[in-house]
């Protein structure tokens, strides 16, 4: 038997540069992470590289992609700008991208509010589909505007539990796109105030003014069983992908804006 | 001001003042028939005949190509076989509403049931992955009924069985403004129409407020005498011709369908 000392978990590498390093090699297997960013921070830019990543990967991985706040043919028409990005990986179904939209009119729930039911049927469905095409990574974008259709704050707990439970036993490693207004540290890193608590981790994105710039930053708050650097650090979305250098402390006192440190 | 609508002297003289009820011992009670610019809203009771009093009032479909059936209960089959049964006129339009929502709502809300079941099986998530936009075929059927009823021209006569199927829908206040709508192109076109409504859970305010649009009230009953059925049909109103309220019994014959019993009952 390992010793704790020495036990660490294993990782899903995320392949997106920088980003391991932060997480000293990745996000812990099956772990829910909560990637919540205000808006244009490369949240989806980030997820959809995670996915390609595991699709590219030395022993390829299957990936989902739920996509609830943009149609799949906008993401994916955004998304072929990548270099990193080749539509054969949608097609050939290595990378399948599913519109809520259609999910919801399939089980008949296109409508404007879920019951415990529909909130059942929706976790089932989701754990069905990941299940039967063996994904994982998986990408929901965004929960925020999936929670929009749960009026109640104990609801919301629920799915978002039930589902993280779920994925982690189905060895499915998940990451929840979270849209929220400010990224700043008294903000809270959610919409509805649960996904933060339930999550196994919290990657905060967001825009950050430096000398008239405005940058935009990636920080790891919370990882659930690995160490991880907490510094801020500055996001450059390339044609490559996504870059990420350690942004320096200089320059702290001239962000009157956001109040961050460096 | 309501457009006006210039009407062909000869149409005048071949479609007259008032219409048949398809039930000519019905008409002579009623003093001829029904005047031409009658809507006509008819309270049912379940097993009352009522369903066979719509069709046969289009019977005399004086112009078969403007005269329209829309059911929501019933299927073609069905409608052509009793047309058909009793020799009435097959070259009018018929809609079946509730057949057609039977085929694609229901039809989906089938799938939806099976997939939240049984779950998805790996072709269905692949046609799922490569769907990218959400079939389109919610269908407001009141509107398409009241644009088809929109779309008869002058001198029509059209039924609408049963107001049911949108009231249990639609929110009844859109109903009722579709009912009105309806009431002025019949007025405008000397058309007749027959809405049906079943008295079972309707709404007394809804019931008070079709009342109230239309130009004549008949309400189809059924009680049980003994061991029999007897059904009748009360006129309870009648504009402007109060002579023609009355409590009609009726019986259903296979030569003529509804025949109202004219020999008066003694206690």
């Amino acid at each position: 038997m390992q010793s704790t000392s020495n036990y660490t978990r294993d990782r899903c590498v995320t392949g997106i540069h920088g980003l391991d390093e932060i997480l000293r090699g990745g996000i812990p297997h099956g772990s829910t992470v909560l990637a919540a960013g205000t808006c244009g921070s490369g949240k989806t830019t980030l997820a959809m590289e995670f996915l390609v990543r595991g699709a590219l990967a030395k022993f390829p991985e299957s990936c989902a992609h739920f996509t609830a706040t943009e149609p799949s043919i906008k993401l994916l028409e955004n998304i072929r700008q990548y270099a990193f990005f080749d539509m054969k990986m949608v097609d050939s179904g290595k990378i399948n991208v599913f519109d809520m939209d259609v999910l919801y009119s399939w089980l008949g729930l296109d409508k404007a509010s879920f019951d415990l039911d529909d909130v059942h049927a929706l976790i089932k469905a989701i754990i069905n589909i990941v299940h039967e095409i063996g994904a994982t990574r998986l990408v929901i974008d965004s929960v925020t505007t999936l929670c929009y259709k749960i009026k109640s704050e104990q609801l919301i707990r629920d799915f978002l539990f039930t589902l993280g439970k779920k994925l982690a036993s189905l060895g499915c490693t998940t990451i929840l796109i979270s849209e929220i207004t400010s990224a700043t540290e008294n903000a809270h890193w959610s919409s509805f105030g649960v996904e933060e608590a339930i999550a196994d981790g919290i990657i905060v994105m967001g825009d950050v003014e430096r000398m008239g710039h405005l940058l935009r930053f990636l920080q790891v708050v919370k990882m659930r069983g690995t160490s991880h650097s907490r510094a801020k650090h500055a996001i450059e979305l390339t044609p490559l992908g996504v870059m990420l250098t350690p942004m320096l402390k200089w320059g702290a006192q001239h962000d009157k804006t956001n109040k961050v440190g460096g | 001001m309501a457009r006006k609508i210039e009407f062909d002297p000869e149409d005048e003289e071949f479609f007259g003042k008032v219409g048949s009820f398809g039930v000519p011992k019905f008409d002579n009670e009623m003093h001829g028939g029904v005047p031409r610019g009658f809507m006509m809203v008819a309270f049912t009771d379940t097993g009352s005949g009522s369903e066979l009093f719509a069709k046969q009032f289009t019977s005399p479909a004086e112009e078969a190509e403007n005269t329209l059936y829309i059911s929501t209960n019933e299927g073609q089959q069905e409608i052509i076989r009793i047309f058909q049964k009793y020799d009435w006129p097959l070259d009018i339009s018929v809609r079946t509403i509730g057949e057609e929502y039977n085929s694609t709502v229901l039809e989906r809300e089938l799938l939806a049931s099976r997939y939240r079941l049984e779950g998805f099986r790996l072709d269905d998530i692949r046609r799922l992955a490569q769907t990218r936009f959400v079939d389109d075929n919610t269908q407001d059927y009141l509107t398409e009924v009241t644009n088809e009823v929109m779309a008869l021209g002058p001198y029509f006569r059209a039924v609408i069985d049963s107001l049911d199927f949108f009231l249990q829908r639609e929110d009844p206040a859109r109903v009722i403004a579709m009912v009105r709508m309806l009431q002025a192109h019949v007025q405008l076109n000397r058309g007749l129409l027959l809405v049906s409504v079943s008295t079972n859970g309707l709404d007394p305010t809804v019931k008070q407020e079709l009342a109230s649009i239309a130009d004549m009230v008949l309400s189809f009953q059924v009680r049980t005498i003994g061991t029999d059925f007897e059904t009748s049909m009360i006129v309870s109103k009648f504009r402007n011709a109060p002579e023609n309220l009355k409590i009609l019994v009726f019986r259903v014959t296979p030569e003529e369908g509804i025949t109202p019993e004219t020999v008066e009952r003694i206690a």
